[in-house]
């Protein structure tokens, strides 16, 4: 049905490549997050597939058809543009009826499928207003409900949610995640925002300078990144990355004046490309009060850590301090009820620590 | 108190001022209107600023029905219609050409687009006489000199540069995520030029066909060199009126036969002139 190939795909604009061969293979029904900084070229990458930019090289299958150079119109694709891109001169009905309108739908089958989608997204009560009478949020259910109403075999949403506020950001993107369920339609996703990718994603696909560092599940992402630049973007605060050296599998840290050999669990990998220094990754969570953890019981560590700042943030207490003479991120139970000082008791959990090598910032474990 | 009556006669002084400059350029549309309504008797003797003692409509009609433009007299009216006859399809093709120049310049480039356009706004800065050989040229081999058909064509290709800048300028302005999305939508070219961008052009428009409206109106050097005797533009006829004598100078008709042909464009900005100046800033203000 809605299946999507990206075989080796490039884009270049003159002498500047965008996108250096692009490789991903979507499955029918999948909720694919495309995510990156800006100019990664996951904007690019979208038009290519909507097709409103060719490719350079390569190619695109949508449900086995090769539509490489297929028009936008014959492709079957609906998107949900940042700005919205709502027909300002339109009300909210005929926004939603355009796309039927242009492609011959008898007036009655179009008045239905617009009452269907408006009821879905409960826009019903809108329909006469203008896209200027509406608010972020109203806005935003009409322009799905403009891609809703072709049924398309695959949606793109480009940063469909980054022009709402916090609080109807998440309600949307719940909304967004139902939606998914229950229509079953492959979606190709472009975001910055790394909790967006979390939350709604199958696969997240994280690019960076027009390639592709790592395609996987969440989970594969958070846990198991393919290198640094993937392990620094996913995760608010980020990983926090120490320089180390290595001594027999354990790497040292200076931690208030004090150092701590931490057990690695790949201490093999690193002894086998011959490294004595390494980068360290390790996320705020796993430095934390002392509380048990009996899963990892070989992996814990106690030492004190001198706190600069303790940000309270409601469920959780960030705190930062420094290893190695650089700031680390630690995440705290409130409850732990700790405050900015030195000598503050700690517990460090390896378990999932990861080292990066420090030259490529390529995953050695 | 002090900062408010320096305010009040810095007030007083911009008023007076504008009040001086309204007064000088409204005096010569004065003396042409009230000596227009005056029988030449009264002109010869009277002051030039006193109002028509025994108001006459001789002048109006003279100059409208039977004054002598040359060895013809038959007043404006022929002359009228001939400017009509120019005006109302030059400014529509004009209008129609830049609004479809100004659509694809600004949201479907190509490659050389934008040299294209730069070319096209050059075209703004040429000025009529450096034509005016090779044009006449290229109407006597189209067969169209001394025709109203050539001087639509001479008027539409030298407005097409303005009215294309005006619209590029306009359109610019337009998302050009709008087309994307109708592109999606499956609309053609055209369809979103219909459908999309005509719906918001309004300002846009108003404001080219009343400037194309008044410069091809008010158009002389054209029309006084692409035309032939039947096919005159009033701008022409005034002036042969004015330098006809057959007997003594006519003043009353020469004002009349003036103001019937500048009337249309003063009555353009009379009644659209807001919609001019607002359409000028829309762009501005919506950013």
């Amino acid at each position: 049905m809605g299946s999507l190939l990206i075989d080796n795909v490039t884009k270049s604009f003159g002498e500047t490549n965008i996108l250096k061969g692009i490789n991903i293979d979507i499955q029918d029904g999948e909720f694919l997050i495309l995510v990156g900084p800006s100019g990664c070229g996951k904007s690019t990458l979208m038009n290519i597939i909507a097709g409103l930019e060719d490719a350079t090289s390569g190619t695109l299958e949508l449900a086995g058809k090769d539509v490489t150079l297929a028009s936008p119109k014959d492709r079957d694709i609906a998107m949900v543009f940042q700005s919205y891109a709502l027909y300002p001169t339109m009300n909210v009905a005929r926004n939603i009826s355009f796309g039927l309108e242009m492609r011959k739908v008898p007036k009655e089958e179009r008045d239905r499928i617009v009452d269907e989608v408006a009821k879905l997204l409960q826009i019903d009560h809108l329909l006469d207003r203008k896209p200027s009478q509406l608010s972020g949020g109203q806005r935003q259910r009409v322009a799905m409900g403009r891609a809703l109403a072709r049924s398309p075999r695959v949606f793109l949403f480009d940063e469909p949610l980054s022009n709402l506020d916090a609080k109807l950001r998440v309600e949307m993107r719940t909304e967004i995640k139902k939606l998914h369920k229950r229509l079953g339609t492959t979606i190709v996703y472009v975001t910055h925002d790394q909790i967006e990718a979390m939350t709604l994603a199958d696969r997240i696909a994280v690019m960076k300078d027009g390639i592709v560092q790592q395609l996987g599940t969440p989970d594969e992402i958070y846990n198991n990144p393919a290198n640094m630049f993937v392990a620094g973007f996913m995760g608010s605060p980020p990983m926090n990355f120490i320089e180390v050296e290595v001594e027999d599998g354990q790497a040292i840290v200076e931690s208030a004046g004090e150092t701590h050999p931490l057990k690695l669990p790949c201490a093999e990998a690193i002894a086998a490309k011959g490294l004595n220094r390494v980068v360290l990754g390790i996320r705020p969570e796993m430095i934390t009060e002392p509380k048990p953890a009996p899963e990892d019981q070989d992996w814990l560590h106690s030492m004190s850590l001198d706190f600069d700042v303790v940000e309270p943030m409601g469920a959780d207490t960030m705190a930062i301090g420094q290893w190695n003479g650089v700031d680390i991120h630690s995440r705290l139970s409130p409850k732990a009820g700790m405050t900015a000082g030195k000598g503050t008791e700690i517990q460090v959990n390896t378990a999932k620590a990861v080292a990066f090598d420090i030259q490529t910032g390529e995953r050695i474990c | 108190m002090v900062a408010n009556r320096s305010f009040n006669i810095g007030r007083l002084f911009i008023y007076a001022c504008l009040a001086a400059f309204a007064l000088f350029y409204l005096a010569p549309l004065y003396v042409m209107l009230t000596t227009s309504f005056k029988d030449i008797e009264e002109i010869r003797s009277g002051n030039l600023l006193a109002l028509p003692q025994d108001p006459t409509l001789y002048a109006w009609i003279k100059a409208w029905s039977s004054a002598c433009t040359g060895s013809e007299c038959q007043g404006l009216a022929p002359f009228f219609m001939n400017s009509v006859k120019i005006v109302v399809p030059a400014v529509i093709i004009s209008t129609v050409i830049g609004a479809l120049n100004g659509y694809v310049l600004s949201k479907w480039r190509f490659r050389g687009s934008d040299l294209m356009f730069g070319m096209l706004l050059f075209g703004c800065f040429i000025p009529f006489q450096v034509i005016l050989l090779p044009m006449a040229r290229l109407l006597a081999e189209l067969g169209l000199a001394n025709t109203v058909t050539g001087l639509v064509l001479v008027h539409v290709i030298y407005g097409v540069a303005f009215t294309t800048l005006f619209f590029r300028n306009f359109y610019v302005s337009v998302p050009t995520e709008l087309v994307k999305a109708a592109q999606l939508d499956g609309a053609s070219f055209f369809q979103i030029f219909r459908h999309i961008f005509l719906p918001v052009s309004l300002p846009i428009f108003t404001v080219t066909i009343i400037w194309q409206f008044t410069q091809i109106w008010n158009d002389f050097l054209f029309g006084v060199v692409y035309s032939g005797p039947g096919t005159q533009p009033i701008t022409v006829a005034l002036n042969n009126l004015v330098n006809t004598s057959m007997g003594g100078k006519e003043y009353n008709v020469d004002m009349a036969a003036a103001v019937i042909a500048a009337l249309p464009t003063l009555l353009v900005y009379i009644f659209a002139g807001k919609y001019f100046v607002r359409g000028l800033t829309a762009g501005a203000v919506k950013g």
